[in-house]
């Protein structure tokens, strides 16, 4: 699985970092680190849940 | 409250799209003992996506209302099609200044946003936690140890508000009574008291530039004169701009979503209990208040004519995108008028959508779970004293304006 990010919509929400901080990681300003994220298998729950948290709709499910 | 002056419906607008709500004196929306004012709203989405609402600002204008949430996003997240260049404050006193960053569209409010960001990010915030779980503490033994009953309003969220922020600022607590007292006539006083506590803090924020600016120490404001946008300093009227909005923003607001989250509590003493044996819960728990008791009803100004789900706005024309409508709506949220305090898909919009998404929505977020938690763990089994009834009121800024709980 794979988390396509739309950086430029990021807005800073931080919401996938509160949910699996591990998987999203944000820069100083607290905005999503550019970049596609290859989620390992046991992370595909909560990398799921983290991208589903998004308020702007950024980050992207990719099976 | 105030008398609105209503403008006439501008001709563009075709009858039929005009709609009788608004948030100001809809039914539920002005001051009510036991009032929901945010589940009141929830009616419009019986309506059409969107409406004309000839009275809908606090000087009477009309704006267009978008009722679903996704339709907020789209306005939210295009700055360049609705600007949010509108200097509400300084206009009320016959100026004209943004503050800063509210204020300004892109690019340059990403300019001052990049400013501004690190100060108030997650890993920032994570560095307050400590102060911020002392002061909670402090205020509610103290509400504990003088008996069996409070304003939560006044004793506890208030001072707990204004008190962050004046550490966040680097200032001592002595004047924190003078604070609260500004803050207060500024966000609840008449047409007098109003502009008065306005010229004060504009004052208060010059005058601790102009000291920061001699002698800088280690702190909010000398960070602030120090810095630069575009290669110079930022000017007098940028400096007052951001102080002034640090100011306002983040008391009442953070003061009401205590207040609404208490409320709720008392008076539903299983969700109280679930809580309080479990804290674990409240992060998730604190979440669906902010879905449910959001604040904030953000207003946008066309930049050009666009026709919006049949709707022909006009350039000039307000566009009203309230919080606590969004986060009722059905299509997105599953039983939007149940509070589930353990809902998860929960991408609420109480901290707003696109650019100017909340700047200190990490720190109230701490404070919101933080407050709650302290509270819940000091003070007993608590309901609504009897014989009270707290008030509500909707506008700009929702509110709470007394708490009276008793745990006797
Ligand atoms: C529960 C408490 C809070 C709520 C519900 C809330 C809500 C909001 C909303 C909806 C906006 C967007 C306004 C717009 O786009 O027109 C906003 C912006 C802002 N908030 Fe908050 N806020 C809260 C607490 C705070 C705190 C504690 C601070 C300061 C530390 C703060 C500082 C700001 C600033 C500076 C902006 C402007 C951001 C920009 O324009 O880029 N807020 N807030
Ligand atoms: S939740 Fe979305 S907007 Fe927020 S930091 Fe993550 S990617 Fe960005």
């Amino acid at each position: 699985m794979k988390i396509i990010v739309h950086k430029e919509k990021c807005q800073g929400h931080a919401r996938c970092w509160a949910m699996a901080p591990q998987i999203f990681d944000l820069d100083d300003e607290g905005y999503i680190m550019p970049g596609d994220i290859d989620v390992a298998e046991e992370d595909e729950r909560l990398a799921w849940k983290g991208a589903k948290s998004c308020p702007e709709r950024a980050l992207e499910i990719q099976q | 409250m105030e008398t609105m002056a209503a403008r006439p419906v501008p001709d563009h607008v075709p009858p039929h799209m005009i709609g009788a709500f608004n948030l100001f004196d809809a039914p539920g929306m002005p001051p009510t003992p036991n009032g929901d004012p945010q589940a009141a709203t929830a009616i419009v989405h019986d309506g059409p996506p969107i409406f004309y609402s000839p009275t809908n600002t606090r000087d009477g204008r009309g704006t267009w209302v978008i009722t679903r949430a996704k339709d907020q996003r789209r306005v939210l997240q295009d700055p360049e099609t609705f600007s949010s260049h509108r200097a509400i404050f300084a206009s009320a006193l016959g100026e004209d200044w943004p503050m800063i960053p509210l204020e300004l569209d892109p690019p340059e409010h990403g300019k001052f946003r990049s400013l501004l960001n690190p100060l108030l990010s997650p890993k920032r915030v994570m560095a307050l936690e400590t102060a911020v779980r002392e002061r909670a503490a402090f205020l509610i033994d103290r509400i504990a140890a003088a008996g069996t009953s409070c304003d939560v309003m006044t004793d506890f969220a208030f001072p707990f508000a204004v008190n962050i922020f004046l550490r966040f600022l680097g200032l001592p607590d002595d004047r924190l009574d003078e604070f609260v007292d500004w803050a207060n006539d500024l966000l609840h006083g008449d047409n007098r008291q109003r502009p008065a506590a306005a010229r004060t803090i504009i004052a208060f924020i010059d005058d601790l530039a102009a000291q920061r600016r001699k002698q800088p120490v280690d702190d909010f404001m000398s960070f602030l004169v120090q810095s630069k946008v575009d290669d110079r300093l930022l000017n007098d009227m940028e400096i007052r701009g951001t102080g002034v909005l640090l100011f306002v923003a983040g008391l009442d607001t953070v003061a009401a979503a205590i207040g609404f989250d208490l409320n709720y509590l008392a008076r539903n003493p299983q969700d109280q209990e679930l809580l309080r044996r479990d804290p674990s819960r409240i992060v998730l728990a604190a979440e669906e208040m902010l879905r449910a008791y959001p604040t904030v009803q953000m207003i946008r100004v066309a930049t050009k004519d666009i026709d919006f789900e049949g709707a022909p706005i006009r350039k000039g024309d307000y566009v009203s995108c309230a919080t606590m409508i969004a986060n009722r709506d059905p299509e997105e949220f599953a039983e939007p008028n149940r509070i589930d305090l353990a809902r998860e898909d929960n991408r609420h919009t109480a901290f707003a959508y696109g650019p100017h998404r909340c700047l200190g929505s990490h720190l109230a977020r701490r404070e919101i779970v933080v407050g709650l938690e302290q509270w819940l763990k000091r003070i007993p089994t608590f309901r609504i004293k009897e014989g009270t009834a707290p008030v509500t009121y909707g506008g700009h800024v929702f509110g709470i304006e007394n708490l009276i709980l008793d745990w006797s």
